[in-house]
């Protein structure tokens, strides 16, 4: 152990005085106040804010993850190239111990840097509404959409099954199924139909949602929705009448001990709006149903909820918290870099194991759509895809899917359930087997180059 | 008889990217170094001297073959705890001054702060680098890199002590104080595995050579049996009269031989080593390494630090050394001195030093038994072509460091 942490020291201090940790560090101590200033947003406090943190976490995590893959590989490959490592390996010192050793110092001073620098970005947006004076309205908004974490309870795909194989049935017996077109295909379509008509409200129509375990924290609720619409209206806008209460007096018209939030909203259509309910209209049991009615007198279209159209948010952990958990999704990621850069740094040269690196980088933070485009292209291949690239590809790690900003700016709340989620896939799963497999790799590759 | 360093036909072979044989680096080496042996690596360019040591200490894996080194794996750490090792150059981490670079190596061996700083001090102390400890290694010309990659070697108070061309880039002052520190060692019981094309160097310390040519080993034996001429004789006498040298003449033409008489030369090595002594006594500033007289301070400084800290630690490195120093001192003492030629000179560079005994001489006494009949008889023919090539290839690089190291001191 003492050995290792020798070389985690060792490693500290040659990304500090090769000043690679230098560079980094001033880029970032210039470039966050900076930010902090001329970001403007929508001119909005909260726009403000959001748009300070989105840059500033991004900027940082990037910059670390630059500075963690460089140093990562650097510090093995010049020991390797400039032959340090002669005197060193030949030390009482086993070459795991030496590769634990590489990452324990690349890893310390990521979490040196990162706790440096969060505190920079948390401290500027803390006093950030100091120091523009905003206003009490601006304050108010930033406080319950900004300075929150909430929590989100989003609607279910309903399910449509047995409809869809009844319709598929009828029109079968009438013989009304298209020609040239596959079983697979009509059903595909009649399930988009389907599930079209749940979330649509016809002119005069009311749509009903539940949720359940509803526990908020502050005096608030949120319904967040996004409006569809069959034909535009002239203003691009429509009204709409929400309610929301106690699940059992919508359902049953039992007599609910709780208000019943009742009001009439026009709102602008394919845009994302938040309605505030109080907090006092959730029953006690949590049980609460949201409901909307598309009102006959003021609209003449029908309104069609998209798939992420509608949820319901509420405050469930203090804003500083949720940027602690931000940050440790940071870290995860840079934990990863820095076995990955090991790891391409235990056969490779330092520009090759930097590309390899990069790629590897840049494809995670795609991950998503790199995923969806494999199996999308992999259709027709499917036995060879699933047994060969598509393990490879669960082993990227899913940098935009654990992205801290689609969290921070609107305010979502990151669980710690989240976190774990990420830590045991990221660092204990994906970024353990890459370790592993540099620690075999360094154990038997030969140390010393063939001189003759 | 267990041996410090066996090697069983080790052989390197260097392919290219197809698999295919280029190079028989190292060609079924067959090498026995016993325990308290100055043995000379020796060889032009490119015959496997650096390949066979990094196989030795696992920075290559042999082709075929095994070599053992204290008798085990040298990538093992526990042997690794009782091994030097100076490698060809002194690849230093540029960054870290001389200090932390000791501080590194000396955390790397686990040893408890007290010993590591007393060690450090009286290292730097001795390689004469205390004046500049504090700066970055990166920034030192290339005898003082040296100085601190042997100071490396030695932070563990080897048994076996592996360098690898150790005197290139040092001032002939710097060479001097390494091969008294090899004959010291010796003294002590350690092992020294010396590597070089240095053919002086060799010559003064070691106890036995071997010469390898293309990865094969082409003679091997005693220094003194290999270069002896057994045909001549040499008297050397105080400043005599010219009556006295016609009559010695005299006795040799009666005879029937030839007889050639003039006053002996000093050495270069010695006129210089001199002349910068003088100069270090008038005091006068260098930004470069100081040549020290605190050869011995580092071990027998050493001595006494472990044992007071044998109590307190028990690590295994001051065991051995505790447990071998009195018996190896006891041998020396028993024996009679016969101080070399230079032994003069040392006892005044070195003033706190008892003169070395020359091991060579003692220690062949000891070691009777010979394994290498066969080849002894073959060198008289082998060796002299070997040689001319030996020295037309290394002498560049023996009048290089010199020149190149003007500026240190």
């Amino acid at each position: 152990m003492r050995s290792i942490w020798a070389v985690a020291i060792n490693t500290i201090k040659q990304a500090l005085r090769i000043k690679v940790a230098v560079v980094f560090t001033i880029l970032l101590a210039v470039l966050l106040p900076v930010l902090g200033i001329t970001t403007t947003g929508d001119e909005t406090l909260k726009g403000r804010l959001q748009t300070f943190v989105s840059y500033a976490l991004s900027l940082m995590s990037f910059l670390l993850c630059l500075l963690t893959i460089i140093v990562s590989i650097y510090s093995v490959t010049s020991d390797i190239e400039q032959r340090q490592i002669y005197t060193v390996i030949t030390k009482p010192i086993r070459r795991f111990q030496f590769i634990m050793g590489k990452l324990l110092g690349v890893i310390a001073l990521n979490v040196i840097l990162l706790v440096l620098f969060s505190a920079v970005i948390y401290t500027i947006t803390i006093y950030m509404p100091k120091f523009i004076k905003a206003s009490d309205d601006e304050l108010i908004e930033a406080n319950n959409e900004f300075f929150t974490a909430r929590a989100s309870l989003t609607v279910p795909e309903v399910d449509v099954t047995k409809e869809v194989t009844d319709r598929y049935t009828e029109l079968d017996r009438k013989g009304e199924l298209p020609a040239n077109v596959s079983r697979e295909e009509i059903k595909s379509q009649l399930t988009k139909q389907a599930q079209l008509a749940k979330r649509a409200a016809g002119v005069g129509h009311v749509l009903l949602w539940e949720f359940n375990n509803v526990k908020p924290l502050a005096k608030s609720l949120f319904i967040r929705f996004k409006y569809d619409v069959s034909v535009t209206p002239p203003d691009s806008q429509v009204w709409g009448r929400w309610f929301a209460g106690d699940y059992q007096f919508f359902k049953y018209g039992t007599q609910s001990k709780t208000p019943i939030y009742d009001e009439v909203h026009k709102n602008s259509v394919r845009d994302f709006h938040e309605i505030e309910i109080p907090a006092e209209v959730v029953p006690e049991h949590g049980h609460l149903a949201v409901a909307f009615m598309n009102v006959s007198s003021l609209n003449s279209v029908a309104i069609i909820f998209p798939p992420d159209g509608l949820e319901v948010l509420y405050k469930a952990d203090s804003f500083t918290s949720n940027f602690i958990r931000a940050v440790l999704l940071v870290l995860c990621r840079l934990i990863f870099l820095a076995c990955l850069g090991v790891l391409a740094a235990s056969f490779l040269s330092f520009p090759v194991a930097i590309l390899f690196c990069f790629v590897i980088f840049f494809t995670a933070s795609f991950s998503g759509f790199v995923l969806e485009s494999f199996s999308f292209l992999s259709k027709d291949i499917g036995a060879v895809y699933s047994y060969s690239i598509k393990w490879l590809i669960q082993l990227l790690p899913q940098f935009d899917k654990f992205n801290p900003t689609k969290f921070l700016v609107p305010a979502r709340l990151i669980s710690w359930s989240l976190l774990a989620k990420c830590a045991v896939f990221m660092v204990c799963i994906k970024a353990f087997l890459v370790l592993i497999f540099s620690l075999i790799i360094f154990s038997y590759r030969e140390i010393a180059k063939i001189t003759v | 008889m267990e041996y410090a360093i066996e090697t069983f036909s080790l052989t390197k072979i260097f392919s290219d990217w197809w698999g295919r044989t280029k190079v028989y680096a190292v060609d079924n080496l067959d090498l026995q170094i016993r325990p308290n042996e100055v043995f000379g690596l020796l060889g032009p360019n490119g015959s496997g001297k650096t390949t066979t040591l990094k196989m030795l200490l696992g920075l290559l894996h042999p082709t075929k073959g095994k070599a053992l080194l204290l008798g085990g794996e040298g990538s093992d750490p526990k042997i690794n705890c009782r091994i030097g090792f100076l490698p060809e150059e002194s690849y230093l981490y540029r960054y870290l001054n001389a200090r932390e670079t000791l501080d590194f190596y000396g955390r790397l061996f686990g040893l408890p702060p007290k010993v590591r700083k007393m060690r450090i001090e009286a290292l730097l102390d001795m390689v004469g680098l205390k004046a500049v400890a504090n700066r970055a290694v990166g920034t030192f010309s290339k005898g003082m890199a040296r100085r601190i990659g042997l100071a490396q070697a030695l932070i563990n108070d080897p048994d076996l002590l592996i360098l690898d061309e150790p005197t290139t880039g040092l001032d002939p002052i710097g060479t001097r104080q390494i091969k008294d520190l090899v004959l010291k060692l010796a003294e002590r019981g350690k092992t020294i595995l010396l590597c070089s094309h240095l053919l002086a160097d060799v010559e003064d310390v070691c106890d036995r050579i071997a010469i390898l040519y293309g990865g094969k080993i082409q003679t091997q034996g005693h220094v003194r049996e290999l270069l002896q001429q057994t045909n001549k004789r040499q008297i050397t006498t105080d400043a005599i009269s010219d009556t006295a040298v016609e009559k010695i003449k005299q006795i040799v033409h009666d005879e029937n031989a030839e007889c050639e008489v003039t006053s002996p030369m000093d050495k270069l090595e010695t006129f210089f080593i001199r002349t910068v002594t003088a100069a270090q006594q008038l005091a006068q500033p260098t930004s470069g390494a100081v040549s020290t007289t605190k050869l011995g301070d580092f071990l027998t400084q050493h001595e006494a630090v472990e044992s007071i800290l044998d109590k307190l630690v028990s690590a295994p490195i001051s065991k051995q050394a505790s447990g071998e120093i009195p018996a190896t001192e006891k041998v020396a003492a028993a024996e009679s001195a016969s101080p070399k030629a230079d032994e003069q000179l040392l006892s005044k560079l070195t003033s706190s030093v008892a003169p070395s005994e020359s091991k060579a001489v003692t220690r062949e006494e000891k070691i009777k038994t010979e394994p290498v009949e066969s080849q002894t008889r073959r060198q008289e023919q082998v060796r002299e072509d070997i040689l001319d090539k030996l020295i037309g290839g290394s002498k560049d690089k023996t009048e290089k460091p010199q020149a190149g190291d003007s500026g240190d001191a």
